[in-house]
């Protein structure tokens, strides 16, 4: 018994030792994009944890809130990412309570890159009414006055499709994301919608220095995402529509904070989105990983 | 005792990782053609050493994870000193970069700035320079 607490104990020390490990030499380049997906992948065997919060003005009767949410990122192959997200929520002078969680999986679907890149992505997600993070907009909107008490009995369990289309050129990023989403719990039909996103790194030659306030190491960009109604009304009346300048600072090799300030364009949509993300990566986790438990990684790439 | 028993674990798995990560059988994949145009494509940037730090720095940035800190290569990741590499030319380098081959794990960075990738290319000829070329 003894001798298995040591080896768990040599076990858990080790694992710590290789993250830690993997944290130094680690690295990101991160797109920065809040909604918008470009076509780059996590690479295989890393992983990435990203906290965020989305955070919201009051409208409509509504209060201020805070939704915060985890995103684990794991690249299985060249060509697949995994990612789970679990979220919760915070309304001022209300209640704090988790909203759902998320599983999403993209697939690229061309083996090099090119002008356009289609990568398609499809996600499960099992939250209730009270979720605001708003890393999707579809459909029809409404703002009310619900109380969490009340919209966390509603629950959402949907099935979103998209197809990310992007490229890369001249250092400017552009990527459109087509959205349709099927929600299982609720009478709503087929929802669409979209984002789009511009994005442009300011690095430029580097000296090698690792330098924190300087321009190579922030990328601007800006995002505009919005519904485009659905299949029981397809129209862009009552859609919420959004638009957003988005940075991303890159604050060590594997660390990024990004941060964007959406703002709402009708009378459906929240007038102000607050968002910031702060995401670290663990490059070659998943083989670490199995290093230690003896297995082999399954990422495909033999 | 308990501090040494993990210790020698530890030391145990690195060795066994660093081991298991060596791939002295890569060979250049002849499915991963470069077109000729890309090919030609010529090194702009001098070997000056504040290029090739900055060079250093992003190659231990964004491909040491997978092909080595000093570009030795991993189990699924080309070593960098080998023959076979060293002879292809800096366009075509630039063209596997820019473009990946995501069946075999080689992400794109074609969202890094060309500037930084040719700054890479020039420190992955430093390094075939540093140890010779390996068969």
């Amino acid at each position: 018994m003894r001798r298995r607490t040591l080896s768990l104990a040599a076990r858990l020390f080790s694992a710590l030792f290789m993250l830690l490990y993997l944290g130094l030499r680690a690295r990101a380049q991160e797109a920065p994009y809040f909604v918008t997906y470009d076509h780059h992948l996590e690479e295989p065997s890393s992983l990435e944890i990203e906290a965020s919060t989305t955070a919201g003005s009051p409208h409509g009767g509504q209060r201020t809130f805070f939704a915060p949410y985890t995103e684990f990122e794991y690249g299985v192959t060249g060509w697949w990412t995994s990612e789970l997200y679990v979220e919760g929520q915070t309304t001022a002078q209300d209640s704090t309570l988790f909203t759902g969680w998320r599983l999403e999986n993209r697939f690229a679907l061309l083996a090099h890159d090119h002008a356009v890149n289609p990568v398609l992505y499809f996600e499960y997600e099992d939250v209730n009414e009270a979720s605001r993070i708003t890393t999707e907009v579809t459909g029809h909107n409404q703002l009310g006055p619900d109380t969490n008490a009340t919209a966390r009995l509603q629950l959402d369990r949907e099935l979103e499709t998209k197809l990310i289309l992007s490229g890369d050129r001249h250092g400017w990023n552009i990527s459109w994301n087509g959205i349709v989403e099927k929600n299982f719990t609720q009478n709503e039909g087929v929802e669409f919608g979209y984002a789009l996103g511009v994005a442009h790194s300011l690095a430029g030659l580097s000296s090698g220095a690792n330098c924190v306030f300087c321009r190579n190491a922030l990328a601007l960009g800006l995002e505009a995402y919005g519904g485009l109604g659905s299949t029981q009304s397809l129209t862009l009346r009552d859609t919420a529509q959004y638009i957003a300048p988005v940075l991303a600072w890159q604050l060590s090799p594997n660390s990024t904070l990004r941060l964007s300030p959406g703002v709402g364009l009708t009378h459906v949509s929240e007038p102000l989105l607050l968002r910031i993300g702060y995401s670290y990566e663990f490059p070659g986790f998943g083989e670490a990983l199995a290093g230690l438990l003896h297995h082999r990684g399954k990422s495909g790439l033999q | 005792m308990k501090t040494a028993k993990t210790f020698s674990l530890l030391s145990l798995f690195v060795l066994l990782v660093t081991a298991w990560a060596q791939n002295p059988g890569y060979r250049v994949d002849p499915g991963w053609k470069v077109p000729p145009k890309a090919a030609v494509k010529k090194n702009p940037l001098p070997p000056t050493p504040a290029v090739l730090a900055g060079g250093k720095a992003l190659f231990r940035a964004h491909c040491a994870s997978c092909h080595g800190r000093d570009g030795q290569g991993g189990r699924r990741a080309a070593d960098f000193h080998l023959a076979a590499v060293q002879a292809q030319s800096d366009g075509a380098l630039l063209y596997k970069m820019s473009h990946g081959y995501r069946r075999k794990g080689m992400p794109s960075f074609s969202q890094l700035p060309e500037v930084q990738r040719w700054q890479i290319i020039l420190y992955l000829r430093e390094l075939g320079k540093e140890r010779g070329h390996r068969k």
